[in-house]
Formats: C-alpha cells, sequence, structure tokens
C-alpha cells in the first residue's frame, strides 16, 4: 500500500516542472501530510489498504495538485520577465537600428554567451532560456554563412556541420527539456525567424552572393519580429498556467512568420517550410519530453 | 455544497492567513483545525491546501520553514509575515462590514408604525 502512495507522490513530482530542490521539498510535504493521515486513520481502526485509499482520495487527483503547484510558483517577478525579454529587445534594436553595421552584434552575442554560462552554472532559472537561445546563435550563424562558400564546400557543410550542430542543439535542447519542455521551445523560439531572414534575403540576391545589403533592406521588419519575441517572453514568464503558455509561444512563432513572409521575397514552398520548422521547433521538445517521461517511468501513467 | 465550495475557494487565503496568524503551523495542523474549528463546514481536497500556501508564500504573506520535530521527522511550519498581517486586517475588515451588512438584510424589517413612534 505504501507502494501506491509512493506511485501517486512520483506522478505529482512528474507532473511539477519545477527545479529538483523545490521539487524535492514539496514532495516532502506532501509525503510527511500523508504519513500524518495514514497514522491517524490507522489509529482510528482502519486498516493500512483502507487507511491508503482514504488518504489518497482525500489528498485528490495528483494531476491537479501537481498543476496547481506549478501555477503557485511558476510566476516570474517583472524583473525576471525584463531579463528575459532583454536579449529579444537588444536584437529589436540591433536590427531596427542597423547596429549591427558598427559591429554590435558580437558584443551581443558575446554578452549572450557570457549570460547564458552565468545562469546555466547557476540553477538555470527561467530568465535563462532566451539568453541560451541566443548564446546558440553563433553555430547557427556560422552555418548558414558556411552555405555561402563557393560550389563543392557547401556539400561539406552539409555532411559535417549540420550534423555536428544539430547534435549540439539536441544535446542542450534535452538538457533543457529536462527541466521544462516549455523553456526548450522558448530557447529555440527566435531559430525559425532567424533562418526565414536568412533564407529571404538570399531569395531577394537571386541565390547570388551573401552582404548585409539584404539585411539593411528588411531592418524594420526583422526589428518588429524580435520586438515580437520579446514581448512574447515577458508575457511568458508573467504568467501561470502552461497551457496559456504554449498558446502565446505559438502564436508568436505565427506572428513572427507572417512578418518574415509579408516581406515579400518567400515563395510558398519556402513559407510552408518555415512553417513546418517552426511547429518542429515548438512540438518536438514536447514530443521528446514525453518519450523520455515514459522511458523513465513505465510504471506510471 | 457547490455554493459552499465557491464560498470556500473565495475565502481560503483569508482562512489560512487568520489560522497561521494565531501560531505557526504546518499544513496537516492547518487542515485539522479548519475541520475541527468550522465543525466540518469547511471540505476540500487535501492536495489544494499546498498550492493555496505556495502560493502566500510567493506573495509574501507566508513563511514555510523546515523544523525537526521529537521523532526526528520534518515538517514545514507556516508562519504570517508582516505583510500577511496587514493584508489579513483589511480583508478581516472587509469581512466584517459585508457581514454586518447582510445581517443588516436578514433582520426583519420593523414596522413603519412603530419607527415614527
Amino acid at each position: 500500500m505504501i507502494g501506491k502512495l509512493n506511485s501517486y507522490l512520483s506522478d505529482i513530482k512528474q507532473n511539477l516542472r519545477l527545479d529538483p530542490a523545490s521539487e524535492q521539498e514539496i514532495i516532502s510535504e506532501l509525503e510527511t501530510h500523508a504519513e500524518d493521515r495514514l497514522m491517524e486513520m490507522q489509529e482510528a481502526g482502519l486498516s493500512e489498504e483502507e487507511a491508503t485509499a482514504e488518504c489518497l482520495g482525500l489528498l485528490g487527483s495528483a494531476k491537479l495538485v501537481a498543476r496547481q503547484i506549478y501555477e503557485a510558483h511558476s510566476q516570474g517577478t517583472w524583473r525576471q520577465a525584463l531579463l528575459a525579454a532583454l536579449p529579444h529587445f537588444f536584437f529589436a534594436l540591433l536590427c531596427a537600428l542597423k547596429w549591427w553595421n558598427i559591429g554590435w552584434l558580437p558584443v551581443g552575442l558575446g554578452v549572450a554567451i557570457g549570460i547564458a554560462v552565468y545562469g546555466w552554472c547557476h540553477g538555470k532559472p527561467t530568465w535563462l532560456f532566451p539568453w541560451l537561445g541566443y548564446s546558440l546563435l553563433p553555430v547557427v550563424i556560422t552555418g548558414l554563412l558556411l552555405l555561402y562558400l563557393p560550389s563543392g564546400w557547401a556539400w561539406v557543410t552539409i555532411l559535417l556541420y549540420v550534423p555536428l550542430v544539430l547534435l549540439l542543439l539536441c544535446y542542450i535542447a534535452i538538457r533543457v527539456i529536462n527541466s521544462d519542455w516549455l523553456y526548450s521551445a522558448l530557447m529555440l523560439l527566435p531559430i525559425p525567424s532567424l533562418v526565414g531572414w536568412f533564407v529571404a534575403a538570399k531569395m531577394e540576391d537571386n541565390f547570388g552572393g551573401f552582404s548585409l545589403k539584404q539585411f539593411n533592406e528588411f531592418a524594420p521588419w526583422i526589428g518588429l519580429s524580435f520586438l515580437v519575441l520579446a514581448i512574447t517572453v515577458a508575457i511568458f514568464i508573467r504568467i501561470r498556467q502552461r497551457r496559456l503558455r504554449f498558446v502565446i509561444l505559438s502564436v508568436s512563432s505565427v506572428l513572427s512568420l507572417v512578418i518574415v513572409v509579408s516581406a515579400g521575397t518567400l515563395g510558398f514552398p519556402a513559407t510552408l517550410a518555415l512553417f513546418l520548422l517552426t511547429f518542429a521547433f515548438l512540438l518536438v521538445p514536447a514530443f521528446l519530453d514525453h518519450w523520455m517521461r515514459q522511458g523513465s517511468h513505465p510504471a506510471t501513467t | 455544497m457547490a455554493a459552499r465550495q465557491d464560498l470556500l475557494k473565495g475565502n481560503i487565503d483569508t482562512l489560512l492567513l487568520s489560522l497561521v496568524n494565531q501560531q505557526p503551523m504546518y499544513g496537516y495542523q492547518i487542515m485539522r483545525e479548519l475541520d475541527g474549528r468550522s465543525q466540518g463546514y469547511f471540505k476540500f481536497k487535501e492536495g489544494t491546501l499546498y498550492p493555496a500556501l505556495h502560493r502566500l508564500e510567493k506573495a509574501g504573506l507566508l513563511q514555510g520553514d523546515w523544523q525537526t520535530i521529537a521523532s526526528g521527522r520534518q515538517r514545514r511550519y507556516y508562519s504570517i509575515t508582516e505583510k500577511g498581517r496587514r493584508i489579513l486586517v483589511q480583508q478581516t475588515e472587509q469581512w466584517q462590514d459585508f457581514f454586518a451588512a447582510m445581517n443588516l438584510i436578514f433582520r426583519p424589517r420593523r414596522p413603519e408604525t412603530q419607527v415614527s413612534k
């Protein structure tokens, strides 16, 4: 019967999706409560089996309890919301004011890497994940730039560099998914837009060479798409409900892509591919999370 | 029963602050006090007590501290903070005003002739 209680507590823990230290405290608190209740019921004459069944009934649905506790803990402060939105604001400004021409891009990426490393080593707070996404950008941008190498070398990039980058992204994404798959989606949020802008700039140039000139033409639009992401992240940090968080990420991703598409250079196949990429970045973390949890807790549902 | 649940849901913060204001308590103790003092009027799923306690703690109205009791087990005791006390005073005043107004409505109206005398 104690097994039933453990299974119940494990079910709550699986659905909490908070940092490990907080999860452990919450489970210990609920366990103490259940033990007190069991002791009282057994003293009143109930068998262990009856007491456990009664106790679990009184505690209520594990998923509901986990969801309500998550909502009590998940809301970030306005300061955290601002800190999380800051990299998107910076990149919105960078684009709108064309600061990349005066070399602010490497500075911004350097700061993003520094802050991401600091956050990663200090308990992975919620504000970390947008910074983490930007700290991966140099890797992605290098891959995209390598595609512009003379013919023949692009294949080397596709065959060697891209798989390595995907491996790195998967490793980090899986580590983040272990905390919460929504954070992984939050981290990957700007990548589809960025890929979209690169593709749009390339198409604008009729598949010729590559220069910042094309980006300058799109600068206000790129700035706007990053501003949408900044507002999204701030709202994400402030709202409590998981479903609403997913909805806000989806809406924002679609809105950012609509901005990319409205720049007018993407054809239907490229637009469709970008939308698929966006939803893959949103949904793959959720499927991976489901798969990993099933693998680690085969007995629980 | 549903109306009672709604009333409880709307006032759970005041009830918890009021109980913890009298002395620091742990979750199970709060549940027992709530049940005993209300003579079984306030019944709800025990697991939902903790989200409410944690929400009040996050809002800075309660503070939770782990304490080891004689048997060696650990319990998380909640105590009220200064901010919590201020909010409780406000909420208690609101309740008393509401209760007084409700009583005035419930009380049978005296005939006007008697009033004029």
